[in-house]
């Protein structure tokens, strides 16, 4: 993939982002946000720097459409800050340089779960705690934050199955 | 100093993490209170644009609900009509109108972006600074409270709903008089608490509530909703009272922007007070 399809599919996740999944309500005070699966699937080849300036500039993009003044962007931030924590304790065990993107064909669903869903929840914790702001609200935080992260995490594996072609090297 | 830029160069990533991080904890904490540009919000040029385009989508969704409510709002208006009412002393009748000066207008507006799921949750509206909207008016709609105005462009404003952590609106129960202020716990877009209310006092159920007037912002007898149940606050002698608001904010189309044309004498008069 080259930079002008990335600049695509970053309009493409900001877009589904702001005009649909904002809208939809489903209880329990879930949010759904597909936009860090954007950062997830960006290659790894992409420096630490450069990234937390393009999390945190989708991130101000979001807050503008949804009236957060700032979350999304410091939530994306440190999506992309564990991230890179992440894949450097991976790298030390197995050796990741094959790949160019980690995406769900190329990794399995458990290896999915363990980095994408480990992230997505970090994300959201950091995301409802400094809505919240409150200690005493910490339960509620929590229950927003694990089923938010379960949903999410199902849509972020649906859009990789429909949308993303398995690269031609892994099988 | 080689030192230290070692030290620079070693912690690069952690030390740009906390810049950013400072950078959007200072955006939310004063944009929450207040937004001092729109670039930010829903209120900027190219948002709001974007947001209209998909509103006219989307608002035939929920035309039913929305045309029932100013239907049951012209039914009660058309009601109070003259033509509807029989003289009984054709002789007293008289208008004068040296005795009622008008204070509160009304500029209807329409909602094109609403969030109800958030901790505080705002509401766009298709109306701006070019005919008037400006922050701190109120905003009701036909069946009753909604919220403030927090922040406006030339021709979209930023709506603090009723569904935000504290709203400071003066609201009090309709039949007793006792007055509190409307909160919300982010919970049930559906249920709001009513703080600061004495707790020897009883509290019906079923109650009416309405707002309270006099902070020039909404006028007196607005419906904000009925009392649930009461609730004791520990170690306050406080009731945190539970009510239903009146209006559904899910599905909310319709609202109109309060002006309160009395608010400039009323601010000047309370300031000498303070001094």
């Amino acid at each position: 993939m080259n930079s002008r399809s990335y600049i695509l599919r970053f309009l493409f996740f900001v877009a589904v982002q702001v005009l649909i999944l904002n809208q939809i309500e489903l209880g329990f005070g879930i949010q759904l946000m597909i936009y860090p699966l954007f950062l997830f699937l960006l290659p790894i080849e992409i420096k630490v720097v450069p990234l937390m300036f393009i999390a945190f500039f989708m991130g101000i993009i979001i807050d503008s459409f949804s009236n957060t003044y700032g979350l999304h962007a410091s939530a994306s931030v440190t999506f992309v800050f564990a991230r890179n924590i992440l894949l450097e304790i991976i790298q030390r065990k197995e050796k990741l340089d094959s790949l160019k993107e980690i995406n769900v064909h190329n990794m399995g669903f458990v290896w999915q779960i363990k980095t994408f869903g480990l992230l997505l929840f970090v994300h959201y914790f950091w995301f409802f705690f400094f809505e919240m702001f409150k200690l005493n609200e910490l339960f509620y935080v929590l229950q927003k934050t694990i089923l938010s992260t379960a949903v999410s995490f199902i849509i972020g594996g649906l859009f990789q199955h429909l949308f993303i072609r398995p690269s031609n090297k892994s099988r | 100093m080689q030192k230290f830029l070692a030290f620079i160069r070693h912690f690069r990533v952690f030390l740009l993490f906390v810049l950013l991080q400072g950078i959007s904890f200072y955006l939310y904490f004063s944009y929450i209170s207040f937004p001092r540009s729109q670039y930010l919000t829903t209120a900027g040029k190219i948002q709001g644009e974007i947001l209209k385009k998909r509103d006219k989508i989307t608002q035939h969704f929920d035309l039913v609900y929305n045309n029932k409510n100013l239907q049951k709002e012209n039914i009660r208006l058309k009601e109070r009509l003259p033509q509807n009412y029989i003289q009984l002393e054709r002789s007293k009748v008289k208008i004068n109108d040296t005795l009622f000066r008008r204070q509160y207008t009304y500029i209807p507006a329409k909602v094109i972006n609403s969030t109800y799921h958030k901790r505080n949750n705002y509401f766009t509206l298709d109306i701006g600074n070019n005919i008037g909207v400006k922050r701190g008016m109120g905003v009701v709609s036909p069946k009753g409270i909604i919220g403030i105005i927090h922040n406006s462009s030339d021709y979209f404003s930023v709506v603090k709903s009723c569904l935000t952590e504290k709203l400071n609106v003066a609201i009090m129960l309709e039949k007793t008089g006792e007055f509190g202020f409307l909160e919300w716990d982010g919970r049930n877009p559906r249920y709001g608490i009513m703080s600061g209310v004495s707790n020897d006092y009883k509290i019906k159920k079923g109650a009416k509530i309405i707002t309270r007037g006099g902070d020039g912002i909404f006028p007196r007898g607005i419906s904000v909703g009925k009392v649930i149940k009461t609730e004791v606050i520990e170690g306050k002698p406080l009731w945190k009272i539970i009510f239903k608001f009146s209006e559904d904010f899910r599905n909310v189309q319709n609202v109109y922007v309060i002006q309160n044309e009395l608010l400039k004498e009323q601010k000047q008069l309370e300031e000498t007070v303070n001094e």
